[in-house]
């Protein structure tokens, strides 16, 4: 099942405090605290704001925060002009602040990464104006590059062309050229001189020794300068890198070293070495390529990138991003690629800067929610650690009148209030003033309400985030591309061990099919992880999807989930084996050949039944022992029917000791074409006789068939098979529920259940047949029976006829049922998740409390469900004159001996949970653990159950009730599937027994829908326990109103002598339901065992006070 | 006493014969129960084998056991061969009794009942196995006309079907070697009339086709002159 979500954090959550590879499954909060929040109103961000904003960067579902610069800076090139190492820049707080921060941020599981800009520093530095003072060829110049002329290093590019003209600057005061490679105000260290990295190192050790998890290597390919060459990525350079990071590995293992080189893949692969370089590295040009695919609406240049990235360290991680406070960087691309950016996103040439954009993501696409949205999904998904930049899960816009790259840098927008709740300063005070237009300005685009609004990008973003953290894939995954035909969808998997999960995007505007070659994952089942719908299972032809415009998938292929239930499999005919027939279906059975083909009869038989029969059965979702190979499936009984049109033989078989009913159909395509297509989703096998050519079918596909049951239940006709004899008989109810014509009713597609395989006709009759007979009166036909026909019990759906075998022996099996139909919106069961799904959405991110009566309209279903269960029983409790219905007192034996029974289930299934305890996940194991240390409470609680119920009556029952055993029509219940539990023998599922075992059923399905629900949210943690405290508030008031409505209907049937003293004995069954959960848990879904658990640890806890 | 005698030897040589003729008499009922009881074993096993090698079938899809149901018998061919063996064998242990008391008369007579038992069981089979053959003939004409095409092909099918069933029919009376030269002559006269009656059909279906023809060949010679 899928990853559990509530109680536990998942067991692959990602950033475990002792994970050395932490920063592989890093997903990176990119913030300026100078623009985050202003905590002591002196109009610019500081380090106490921060902290108190620590639990939004939690709640965003982020676990590694990066900070720009916060060094002591004259703050000309947005503080990467640092002017000391080792302090805090005092706009910004002290260290102790930030000391106390990166505390905050660690108790949250937070980790902290900071620049550590050691190419320059600012020309304020002491070490720059000491250099300058100092005499030529003194160890302070030579911190610093100096030359006499500017002709030195002329194959040097220079990289701010817009204020830059030369990479040498004069200073007047040494007297000579300085280098440097940004801003003329930027002299660059000189990395020759080993008193520089000594003194690098040194600032690197303060920040470990405060608690820094990582440092992001500000512009590292300038560090080294060599004559003739362009001064980039050099030997030397990553010789120093590597000093870098072996004196980090020594002293702070498991920190991270981060490169930004804004180079192409090949270069930056350098900066890797070999793992005993930098961590990470930045993935350059893979933004420009995500955003050139979009404009194109073409995959190629994503996949180009890709292709031509190479492989890195073990490792090593890149780290990917969509904007950062630098401009949209355009070095990475070709000339004519540069052009069409700039026309398709930077048409005002004032949002150039650079070679690059400096927008930010929501008006780079003119706030498009939908681009912006697949673009994040592209960045969650590509191989690598994400960086979101600050202000772009909610959206935010830009500035571009504000002078440099400051328009992507505006205070944080927290809410509609003065300065965006940014700061309480006047607002000409701010370092830069937030955005105010209409469309981006902080009254429309803020955490506060967006935080409200479920549906904001804010709450997407932190939904698709809690997401990605389920699954390691994301981070370390082998990405591979898939290609299929349509090349405006992208679409990719990426795998880690078994794990993979599949990313389709389409980058058109309009939607797009796509056909997916997925067969090396044939098989699986794809689910979507937003909504965690189960999708069909994958074949072995292409996987067909569609994508709205812009739209995106993310797909876990999951091997442990069930494919949906309305899922038809079907294989297509051509891939059924072919049974050569010579006679039509007589060439199955020796001695219904002429004398010189009884060879090759049983041969064909043989085939038959080993061969296509058994494949068949393998395959069907009826099938009990899933699983288990099917070696034959043997004909054990059959009869030839000529229904209508069709030829068909009504087979029992014989599966490995258990017979199934399997109708069969044959249809020949030279006389009955249309049939034989009709019947092409269930071919059992391609038929084939001389020339001609057909199919044999389940015969409950086929409309004749159906018509023809129908017809021969109306007329209570028999065939004799073989053996025996197959009995139709219509019940008194026939006529007024099937009508006149019901020879024309349309009939439905076969939909394959668990047990059975239904057929409707019309909005009338429902064909039910059953597929695994066993011997003895099925009691859904009895109790159909006792209530269309006696009780006359509304609720329940009226039996119109049954198919019977009798066997030579005179037993009796039934093969099927038919039905009325009753149109409904559904089962209980999905109504209820649906449901709870929708509560637990709206709440999620609000702030209020829910209203009182939240749940109102769900509750008054509830209670028209406890009555209709209660009038049920009342029905039962009134069957007179025959021995099969009528009740029983309680005697004080039977409550003994099921007591007795609970208690030996009860030592049972603590004994497997003892022997599974090693298995079990961690919270279900302390709970198991809790369990097993109370085994005498438990064996106490059991006893003191039910001490004296007063009379009460044993009547039959429904015998495996919950929420999808009724179904909801028109505001009402239908209670259905009263076969009883399909695992007991018939006898046992026909006894009688107190009916409020039922109830107890249906209060523990309550339970499981509460957990269940749960589990389908898509987690974020923090809302955990507030959802769970009101998934708990709704089932205890569904309990409420169920039992209240329940013994509404059932007061003075005589069922029992007063309901609060049966209360005992009802939670004598809870208990020994929940004990069955228990074991079933256990031994099929470890997962689920907490469900259980927690309600054995309810009902034991000491009965609270009347 | 010798009166006595002579009164007492008739009776003497009677008793004598009587006391000779009574172990044969004894014998004869021994072997008649003998052969019962064998009669009914065969015919038990003769059932049983024809029907483990579906012989039944056979002759239902040959169609004698619906021809014999229309004809009011419930039982079908396999349980005629059955008591057809049974009757061979009951004759046989009869022919064995009569000769032993020495009914030289009756054991020539039942001797050819018993020669003409196995006569009809062979033809039995060969009507069973030609039915058949002419219901799976006339099966495959059918469907052969009308894959090809042929309007009223189940007819032909049919005819070729009676048509084999027909030479069966005679062929198991040959066997059985009744009718004989009054039969096969019966069935050339039958012959000759169909081929009779079908040359004539054609011959006036097809008058104006054949008088086209002979003008097209030996075109009159007045004609042309007109």
């Amino acid at each position: 099942m899928d990853v559990p979500t509530t109680q536990s954090p998942p067991a692959t959550a990602t950033g475990t405090a002792d994970d050395p590879l932490w920063y592989k499954d890093a997903v990176i909060y990119q913030l300026h605290v100078k623009a985050f929040f202003d905590s002591n109103g002196d109009g610019l961000g500081d380090f106490r704001g921060l902290t108190e904003k620590l639990d939004y960067i939690e709640q965003l579902g982020v676990n590694t925060i990066w900070l720009l610069p916060f060094y002591p800076s004259p703050l000309k090139d947005d503080g990467y002009d640092v002017s000391g190492y080792h302090d805090v820049h005092p706009h910004y707080g002290t260290t102790e602040d930030f000391r106390r921060f990166v505390e905050e941020a660690h108790k949250r599981s937070l980790r902290v990464i900071t620049e550590l800009i050691v190419n320059h520093t600012s020309d304020a530095h002491p070490w720059f104006q000491a250099a300058r003072r100092a005499p030529k060829g003194s160890p302070e110049r030579a911190f610093y590059v100096w030359s006499d002329d500017e002709s030195k290093y002329q194959g040097t590019r220079i990289i701010f062309t817009d204020t830059e003209s030369s990479n040498w600057a004069w200073d007047p005061v040494a007297k000579q050229y300085f280098w440097h490679r940004f801003f003329s105000h930027q002299p660059d260290l000189n990395f020759d001189n080993p008193k520089v990295l000594e003194a690098v190192l040194k600032a690197m050790e303060y920040w470990c020794e405060i608690g820094v998890d990582g440092f992001r290597l500000d512009a590292i390919p300038y560090l080294v300068e060599r004559e003739g060459t362009s001064n980039e990525n050099l030997p030397e350079t990553h010789a120093v890198i590597k000093k870098i990071r072996a004196e980090l590995d020594v002293r702070h293992a498991g920190k991270l070293l981060l490169a930004e080189a804004n180079q192409w893949p090949e270069d930056v692969r350098e900066y890797f070495g070999e793992g005993d370089e930098c961590h990470m590295a930045y993935h350059f040009p893979l933004m420009p390529r995500m955003y050139m695919a979009i404009a194109q609406e073409d995959r190629h240049p994503v996949v180009e990138i890709m292709q031509q990235t190479p492989e890195i360290p073990e490792a090593c991680q890149w780290a990917i991003f969509l904007r950062n406070h630098d401009e949209l960087t355009l070095e990475m691309v070709t000339g004519k690629e540069r052009d069409y950016m700039y026309q398709m996103y930077a048409a005002d040439p004032r949002a150039r800067i650079n070679l690059g954009i400096r927008r930010r993501l929501a008006p780079l696409f003119e706030n498009d929610f939908d681009r912006i949205k697949l673009m994040n999904s592209l960045l969650l998904s590509m191989p690598g650690s994400p960086i979101i930049y600050y202000g772009d899960e909610i959206g935010m816009g830009d500035n571009i009148y504000l002078g440099d790259r400051n328009g992507v840098r505006t205070p944080m927008q927290w809410s509609p209030d003065r300065n965006a709740g940014f700061s309480r300063a006047d607002p000409q005070r701010l370092f830069l003033p937030p955005i105010m237009d209409a469309i981006y300005g902080y009254e429309a685009v803020n955490v506060e309400a967006q935080s409200r609004e479920p549906n904001s990008l804010l709450n997407w973003m932190r939904r698709l985030l809690a997401v990605r953290k389920h699954s390691h894939a994301f981070g370390r995954g082998k990405l591979t591309f898939l290609k299929p035909g349509n090349r405006k969808v992208l679409a990719y998997v990426r795998e880690y061990g078994e794990e993979a999960i599949l990313c389709v995007a389409n980058l058109g505007r309009s939607a797009q099919p796509v056909e997916l070659d997925l067969k090396r994952f044939s098989g699986r089942i794809p689910v979507e992880l937003l909504g965690r719908t189960p999708f069909p299972p994958i074949g072995d032809r292409f996987y067909l999807l569609t994508l709205p415009s812009c739209g995106f998938y993310w797909f876990r292929l999951a091997t442990d989930v069930a494919a949906p239930d309305w899922h038809a499999q079907v294989l297509p005919p051509e891939e059924r084996p072919t049974v050569v027939l010579f006679d039509g279906w007589s060439s199955f059975f020796r001695d219904r050949v002429v004398p010189w083909r009884i060879g090759m009869a049983l041969k064909t038989c043989e085939h038959f039944e080993t061969e296509v029969l058994a494949r068949y059965i393998e395959a069907q979702r009826w099938y009990a022992a899933k699983g288990e190979p099917v070696k034959r499936a043997k004909l054990a009984d059959w009869a030839l029917w000529e229904a209508g049109r069709a030829s068909c033989m009504l087979a029992l078989l014989d599966v490995e000791g258990a017979i199934y009913f399997v109708p069969l159909s044959l249809a020949w395509e030279d006389r009955e074409e249309e049939r034989v297509r009709a019947l092409g989703p269930a071919v059992v096998a391609k038929a084939r006789q001389q020339a001609r050519v057909g199919v044999i079918a389940d015969a409950l596909a086929d409309e004749d068939f159906c018509r023809a049951v129908i017809e021969a239940i109306g007329a209570g006709r028999e065939i004799a098979t073989a053996q025996g004899k197959v009995r139709f008989s219509p019940t008194s109810a026939f006529a007024a529920l099937a009508g006149e014509d019901y020879m024309s009713l349309p009939v439905g597609r076969p939909q394959a259940q668990s047990t059975n395989t239904v057929v409707t006709l019309g909005e009338r009759l429902f064909l039910k047949g059953y597929r695994r007979i066993r011997p003895g009166v099925n009691p859904e036909y009895e109790v159909g029976l006792f209530l269309t026909e006696q009780a006359r019990f509304a609720n329940c759906v009226p039996v119109a006829g049954a198919i019977e075998y009798l066997a030579p022996d005179g037993t009796t099996m039934t093969l099927g049922l038919l039905e009325a139909y009753v149109s409904n919106q559904g089962d209980g069961w999905t109504y209820t998740l649906e449901y709870l799904g929708r509560f637990f959405d709206q709440p999620r991110a609000a702030t209020e409390t829910a209203p009182q009566d939240v749940h109102g309209a769900y509750l008054a279903l509830t209670r028209v469900l406890g009555t209709r269960t209660g009038e049920l029983h009342a029905a039962f409790a009134r069957a007179a004159g025959n021995p099969a219905f009528d009740p029983e007192p309680v005697t004080a034996e039977d409550i003994a001996a099921w007591k007795r029974r609970v208690q030996e289930e009860a030592a049972a299934t603590l004994q497997l949970l003892e022997k599974n305890l090693s298995e079990l996940v961690l919270p279900a194991r302390e709970a198991a653990t809790a369990l097993l240390a109370q085994r005498k409470q438990l064996a106490a609680r059991i006893d003191s159950c039910a001490v004296s119920p007063g009379p009460a009556l044993k009547i039959r029952y429904h015998g495996d009730y919950h929420l999808g055993q009724v179904l909801l029509a028109k505001n009402d219940f239908r209670i259905i599937d009263f076969e009883g539990e399909p695992a007991r023998p018939l006898a046992e599922r026909r006894a009688k027994h107190s009916p409020l075992r039922d109830v107890a059923g249906m209060l523990r399905s309550l339970d499981y829908a509460r957990w269940t629900a749960l589990r389908a949210v898509t987690p974020a943690p923090q809302d955990n326990e507030r959802l769970a405290a009101l998934a708990l508030e709704w089932r205890d008031s569904a309990r409420q109103t169920f039992l209240e409505g329940y013994e509404e209907a059932t007061r003075g049937t005589g069922i029992y002598g007063s309901f609060a003293e049966t209360r005992a004995l009802l939670e004598l069954f809870e208990l020994e339901k929940a004990l069955y959960e228990l074991r079933y848990e256990i031994n099929n879904r470890p997962g689920w065992v907490h469900v259980p658990l927690q309600g054995i640890h309810e009902l034991t806890r000491p009965a609270p006070g009347p | 006493m010798e009166s006595v005698d002579v009164y007492l030897e008739p009776m003497r040589a009677f008793l004598t014969q009587v006391g000779a003729f009574l172990p044969r008499l004894a014998l004869a009922v021994a072997v008649l129960i003998a052969g019962w009881l064998a009669a009914k074993l065969v015919k038990f096993a003769v059932v049983k084998g024809l029907r483990a090698i579906n012989f039944n079938v056979l002759t239902e899809r040959a169609g004698m056991d619906g021809f014999l149901k229309q004809g009011g018998i419930e039982n079908d061919t396999t349980d005629i061969f059955g008591v057809l063996v049974y009757w061979l064998v009951v004759f046989a242990a009869l022919v064995i009794a009569c000769n032993s008391v020495g009914l030289t008369y009756i054991t020539d007579l039942l001797g050819q009942v018993v020669v003409f038992v196995p006569k009809v069981l062979v033809a039995l089979v060969i009507l069973a196995f030609g039915a058949y053959f002419a219901a799976f003939t006339g099966g495959t004409v059918a469907t052969y006309c009308r894959n090809v095409g042929i309007q009223d092909g189940e007819l032909l099918g049919k005819i070729a079907q009676y048509a084999i069933i027909v030479f069966v029919v005679l062929i198991s009376l040959e066997q059985m070697g009744i009718g004989g030269a009054t039969i096969r002559h019966s069935f050339l006269i039958i012959l000759g009339g169909i081929v009779l009656a079908l040359a004539l059909a054609f011959g006036i279906g097809g008058r104006d086709w054949a008088a086209e023809l002979l003008e097209r060949w030996w075109p009159r010679r007045n004609s042309g002159g007109k």
